[in-house]
């Protein structure tokens, strides 16, 4: 009877997600199954091309210089990304080894033509950016990046003319602009109203929800598809979870642990396309791919998972 | 460069703890076995300070100016720069700490008159000891690889700790103090910040 009652509600609240993706403008395209064997994904507003809602960061965790041991890890934490689903990886060149930990990991795993990837331009020599996401594409070994992002607001102005043209030549697919920690929210959102982005990608999570107020919803608004960075916060929301008991209503949205309740809650605001969580953990990356199947919070469940984890931090 | 004033010093520690510890690792593997010149470089520097002879400040800066220069190019340029991306400023700065040592301690001779203050001795000869004897122990003590000791000569932490120590043994120059200071304040904000 129980487990009727579970299935039923979990069915329930998978057409409330359904539905509520419905409601954003065509935003959402969730791929929901009846069980939990379908990936969620949700489309590039400006391209309509579905994507994972979970991809993978590098920042902190691929950074491992030439560490044969270190890069091996990396390869392994990577397929069982990509075996769970996962597309989208993103890194920059700010993240020391990381691209060429990745270029490593996808030729080993032989995945260079499966990854949306990721990257970010960042110098302040705006005369350098081409240059820079070159060396950054050998670093990865792929024949081109599918999302090329101005970094942090750096030269945004410049930068985003080269990314512009690059796209019109076929370069790169989209484009997209970063900042992170909550940094510059005023100088992002007015590049928002006025530049023809395919991406943004900002900070985003349970505790810090500042991006609701005016980034996700103009983002929305725009049509472009937004990643979202540190969803648990580097990891310290984790810490300060750790410990604590998952409340028994985190089973009708699918989570068995803190970082899917954290990841849902992110990726089922209806303006986000994504988050990409970093981590060099098997078992992590394990625990955060299973965000990408199930059911998804509606707005009710998704305040009362704010009331539960404010009232517990 | 305006944007950099958005960046705080944790923004730049984009490697994890045990990545970090890990480059000590592959580091002394690397090396091995330039950790017996560096144990013979500390028993010159504690004979030198104990005997006081005349060449004692000569040769101690010198064994200095040759610790900073190498460890500014084999482990700051040449790993930590592959993970930490201002890396290559630390080198510079202690290629900077080489040649003031150079030029106060090696051609002025400058490193020649011990302090009176028995404190000074005391704090000198004791951070001495830590560096020498106790902080290659520290891995071990803490349940790491004991594959990952920091010796004076080859790593930087305790390069600058003992040249702090000599300094405070030694009537020294205020300049040469700056750039240990310095790199003691960057390494503890690293070490916090991971």
């Amino acid at each position: 009877m129980k487990n009727q009652y579970n299935q039923s509600r979990r069915r329930f609240m998978q057409f409330l997600a359904l539905g509520m993706s419905g409601s954003v403008g065509g935003l959402f395209n969730p791929r929901f199954s009846q069980a939990n064997s379908t990936l969620i994904s949700k489309p590039i507003p400006s391209s309509n091309e579905p994507i994972p809602v979970i991809g993978l960061g590098s920042s902190r965790t691929f950074n491992v210089g030439d560490d044969p041991v270190a890069l091996d890890n990396v390869a392994k934490v990577m397929q069982h990304f990509f075996n769970a689903g996962g597309r989208m990886i993103d890194s920059s060149p700010m993240y020391g080894s990381s691209q060429p930990a990745i270029g490593y990991g996808l030729n080993k795993i032989a995945k260079t033509k499966d990854v949306f990837a990721v990257d970010k331009v960042w110098t302040w020599d705006a005369e350098m950016g081409t240059e820079q996401m070159e060396q950054s594409r050998q670093y990865w070994n792929i024949d081109a990046f599918d999302l090329m992002q101005v970094h942090n607001l750096v030269e945004w102005e410049h930068h985003l003319e080269t990314l512009y043209e690059m796209k019109q030549q076929g370069k790169i697919r989209y484009v997209g602009i970063t900042t992170s920690h909550g940094r510059r929210h005023d100088e992002l959102e007015d590049i928002m109203k006025t530049e023809p982005l395919d991406f943004v990608q900002f900070s985003y999570n349970i505790v810090d929800r500042e991006a609701e107020r005016r980034l996700l919803t103009l983002a929305k608004k725009r049509g472009i598809a937004v990643i979202i960075n540190r969803p648990f916060q580097r990891g310290d929301l984790i810490d300060e979870l750790e410990g604590k008991p998952l409340p028994k209503w985190a089973k009708d949205i699918d989570c068995k642990n803190w970082p899917q309740f954290l990841l849902k809650f992110v990726v089922s605001h209806p303006a986000v396309t994504c988050a990409i969580p970093a981590t060099s953990q098997l078992e992590h990356v394990k625990e955060n791919m299973a965000a990408c199947y199930g059911a998804l919070p509606d707005k009710a469940m998704r305040t009362r998972m704010i009331d539960y984890v404010e009232k517990i931090i | 460069m305006g944007e950099m004033t958005s960046y705080r010093l944790s923004d730049f520690i984009l490697f994890s703890q045990a990545t970090y510890f890990r480059q000590f690792e592959l580091y002394n593997q690397a090396i091995w076995p330039l950790h017996l010149v560096a144990i013979l470089f500390s028993c010159v520097i504690i004979f030198a300070l104990w005997k006081k002879p005349a060449w004692a400040g000569r040769i101690i800066a010198g064994l200095l100016v040759v610790s900073w220069c190498w460890v500014a190019w084999a482990f700051l340029y040449e790993r930590f720069y592959k993970i930490h991306l201002v890396a290559n400023w630390y080198a510079m700065g202690f290629i900077l700490q080489a040649g003031l040592l150079t030029w106060y301690g090696v051609i002025k001779n400058q490193l020649n008159t011990f302090v009176t203050s028995q404190s000074k001795t005391f704090i000198g000869s004791g951070l001495l000891f830590i560096t020498f004897i106790l902080y290659p122990l520290i891995p071990f003590m803490s349940g790491r690889s004991w594959l990952q000791f920091e010796m004076f000569s080859l790593a930087p932490d305790p390069t600058a700790l003992a040249t702090l120590a000599i300094l405070f043994i030694y009537k020294s120059p205020k300049l040469l103090y700056v750039v240990p200071l310095i790199w003691v304040l960057i390494s503890g904000v690293t070490l916090l910040s991971m």
